[in-house]
C-alpha cells in the first residue's frame, strides 16, 4: 500500500480584520500519495497559491494541520523542507546571477550531495547548458520556467509542489517538461502536487484531481471520473440538402443548437443522442458527416465552476 | 541549532551580488572616500583657524567610527531588501534556511564588509592626512565591537519593519542610522547637546563609545564604566532588536510573505 506522502486536514486561512475578514481557502483536506500526480485546479483567486505557500511554509495557515511524511509540517519544519521543493512561474530568482550561480546557491541551501553532477545532470535535462553563464534577468521567459524546475529538482525531492510550471513554455519544451516530470515520477517515485491552467495537461499527468473555488474543495477524484461526471457531449452534423429543414426540426423541438454554414453543433445529454438521430431519419433529413465530441476536462472545470 | 552551510550559501549569496551590484561597491568605498576627503579637508581648515591640532583628529573619529555604526545597520537592511527586489523571500524561505540562520548570515557577511569599510578608511585617511585609527591602542577592538553591535541594532529594528511592510517603507533603510547620529555626538562632547538630547543619549550606547574615544586622545585611558554601560544596552538593544525582527517576521508570514514579492 502506498504510504501518505503529505496530509492536508481542514486547511483554512483567513486574512484581514474581524470586521472586514476574507477566507482565502476554507476548512480544505486532501492527501497525496507516494509517487502521486495530485492536480490542484480552480479559477484566479480559488486559493490555489494560498495552498501552496501553507504548504512551504511561507505563509502560516489559520487553522489546520499538514503532514508530510507522517510529521507535522510546524514542529518539523527544516527537516521536511529538505526533502520537497517548488516552482512557480511566478516567482522570480536573483536576477543579476547567471544560471550557474543560482543552481550553486541553492544547491549548497539544501545541501545537494554531488552537487556539481547534480546541477550538470539538470542542466541537460532541461536543456540550460548553453546558458549557464548567462544571467537571469536575460533569460527568455520559457528559460526563466525551465531553470526554476531545474532548481525544484536539486534535491531530489520527494514531493515537488509545482504551481503553473509550463505557463510560458513553448509546445515542444512543455512536452519535455512534462515527460521530465512523468520520467521523475515513475523513477523516484516523486510525488507532484500540480496546479495549471492547462486541462489537457492535467488530464495526462494527473492521477488525481482536487477542485477548489472560493477557497473550497467542490469536487475531487480521477480526471476520467470527474469527465464522467458530465453527461452531455457536442454532435455536430454536416447537412448541405436538407439545411433549412434540419434547423426548422431543431427549433420546433427545442433542442439548442449553434448554427455555421453547413453545420450544426448541438449540445445534448449522451444518452439523449441515438433518439436525435432516429427522429432526424424518420423526418427524412439527411445528414453528411457526424462527429460526436466526448466532454474532457475543460468542459468539466467549465461546469462546476459556473454551477 | 544553526547550520553553518546554510550560512555560508547565504553569505556567498551576498558576496555574489556585491560583485553584481556597483551600488554595493559605491556603498563601501565611494561615499567613506567622499567623507573622509570632505570632512578632512573641513578639519584642516579649522585647525589652521583654530589652532586647535585635536580638531581633525576629533572630525576623523567620528567619521571614521561612525562608518562601523551605518555599515553594520546597512548591510542587514540592505541585504534583506535585496531578496525583496529580486522577489526571492519564497524561494528562501521554501528552503530548510532558518530565520536564525539568515540572521548569522546578515551578521557574519555585513561584519566581514564593514571591517573592510572600516580599514579602507583607516588607510585612506591615514594617507591624506596623517591620522592613524591605531590611537586608541587596543581599546579600538571593544570600541569597534560596541559600535557594530549598535549597527546591528538598528539594523534589526529597521528589517523587522521592511520583513512586515515590505518595499513602501525602504526609505527608513537610508534613514534610521542618521536619526541616532547626532544623540551619539560622534563629532562634539555630549555636553554640546541641549538637555533633551543629552536625556536621549544617555539611552544610545554609541555616544558612551564616541565620548570614550575623545576620553582617550585626551587622557590616554577610558572609564570602564563607559564600556560596561556601552555593552550593556547594546546587548540588552540586541536581543530586543532580534526579538522584535523574529515577531514582525512571524506577523508577516501570517499575512504570507508572497504578498512582498
Amino acid at each position: 500500500m502506498q504510504n501518505n506522502i503529505l496530509e492536508v486536514k481542514n486547511l483554512t486561512k483567513k486574512f484581514g480584520s474581524p470586521a472586514g475578514e476574507f477566507t482565502a481557502v476554507d476548512n480544505i483536506s486532501f492527501s497525496l500519495k507516494e509517487g502521486e500526480i495530485l492536480g490542484l485546479l480552480g479559477p484566479n483567486g480559488a486559493g490555489k497559491t494560498t495552498t501552496i505557500h501553507m504548504l512551504l511554509g511561507v505563509t502560516d495557515p489559520t487553522e489546520g494541520e499538514i503532514r508530510y511524511f507522517g510529521k507535522t509540517f510546524q514542529k518539523n519544519k527544516e527537516e521536511i523542507l529538505k526533502k520537497i521543493n517548488f516552482a512557480s512561474t511566478y516567482i522570480n530568482l536573483p536576477r543579476d546571477f547567471t544560471v550557474i550561480q543560482i543552481l550553486d546557491i541553492f544547491g549548497r541551501l539544501y545541501e545537494v550531495e554531488n552537487r556539481q553532477k547534480r546541477i550538470q545532470k539538470l542542466l541537460i535535462a532541461f536543456d540550460l547548458e548553453r546558458l549557464k553563464k548567462r544571467s537571469y534577468n536575460q533569460l527568455s521567459a520559457g528559460e526563466k520556467t525551465r531553470l526554476v524546475l531545474t532548481k525544484a529538482f536539486l534535491n531530489y525531492p520527494k514531493l515537488i509542489l509545482l504551481d503553473e510550471p509550463t505557463a510560458s513554455l513553448d509546445v515542444e519544451v512543455a512536452v519535455k517538461v512534462r515527460e521530465f516530470l512523468l520520467k521523475e515520477k515513475n523513477e523516484y517515485s516523486t510525488s507532484i502536487l500540480l496546479t495549471s491552467h492547462n486541462m489537457s495537461e492535467v488530464e495526462e499527468m494527473c492521477d488525481r484531481v482536487v477542485v477548489i473555488n472560493h477557497g473550497k474543495i467542490i469536487d475531487q477524484g480521477t480526471p476520467e471520473k470527474l469527465i464522467k461526471s458530465i453527461s452531455r457531449c457536442e454532435v455536430e452534423l454536416k447537412i448541405i440538402d436538407d439545411f433549412t429543414k434540419a434547423a426548422a426540426f431543431l427549433k420546433d423541438r427545442k433542442v439548442p443548437f449553434h448554427q455555421n454554414k453547413f453545420s450544426f453543433t448541438i449540445p445534448l445529454e449522451e444518452k439523449n443522442v441515438a433518439e436525435l438521430l432516429t427522429l432526424l431519419t424518420y423526418s427524412h433529413i439527411t445528414y453528411q458527416e457526424i462527429s460526436i465530441k466526448k466532454p474532457d476536462l475543460e468542459d468539466y472545470f467549465l461546469q462546476v465552476i459556473q454551477k | 541549532m544553526i547550520n553553518f552551510n546554510r550560512v555560508w550559501a547565504m553569505a556567498l549569496r551576498y558576496t555574489l551580488n556585491l560583485t553584481k551590484n556597483y551600488d554595493r561597491l559605491a556603498d563601501m568605498f565611494y561615499w567613506p572616500i567622499v567623507d573622509i576627503l570632505l570632512w578632512g579637508l573641513t578639519g584642516t581648515y579649522f585647525v589652521k583657524e583654530s589652532n586647535n591640532p585635536n580638531v581633525i583628529i576629533i572630525v576623523l573619529t567620528g567619521i571614521i567610527f561612525w562608518i562601523v555604526v551605518w555599515r553594520a545597520a546597512y548591510e542587514i537592511d540592505i541585504n534583506l531588501l535585496t531578496e525583496l527586489w529580486d522577489q526571492n523571500l519564497i524561494n528562501i524561505f521554501a528552503a530548510p534556511l532558518t530565520l536564525l540562520e539568515w540572521i548569522a548570515s546578515f551578521i557574519i557577511f555585513g561584519s566581514v564588509k564593514t571591517m573592510v569599510s572600516l580599514i579602507f578608511a583607516g588607510i585612506l585617511s591615514f594617507i591624506l592626512f596623517q591620522y592613524n585609527i591605531f590611537i586608541y591602542g587596543l581599546w579600538i577592538v571593544p570600541l569597534i565591537i560596541s559600535l557594530l553591535i549598535t549597527g546591528w541594532v538598528i539594523g534589526f529594528i529597521v528589517a523587522a519593519y521592511l520583513i512586515r511592510y515590505g518595499q513602501k517603507v525602504q526609505a527608513i533603510a537610508w534613514a534610521a542610522t542618521f536619526i541616532v547620529a547626532p544623540f551619539s555626538a560622534p563629532y562634539y562632547p555630549l555636553d554640546t547637546l541641549p538637555n533633551w538630547a543629552q536625556l536621549i543619549a544617555f539611552f544610545i550606547p554609541a555616544s558612551y563609545i564616541f565620548e570614550g574615544m575623545r576620553e582617550i586622545l585626551f587622557t590616554g585611558t577610558i572609564s570602564y564604566a563607559k564600556l560596561v554601560i556601552s555593552f550593556a544596552l547594546n546587548i540588552i538593544y540586541l536581543l530586543l532588536s532580534i526579538w522584535f525582527f523574529i515577531y514582525m517576521f512571524k506577523r508577516s508570514r501570517k499575512l504570507g510573505l508572497g504578498r512582498l514579492q
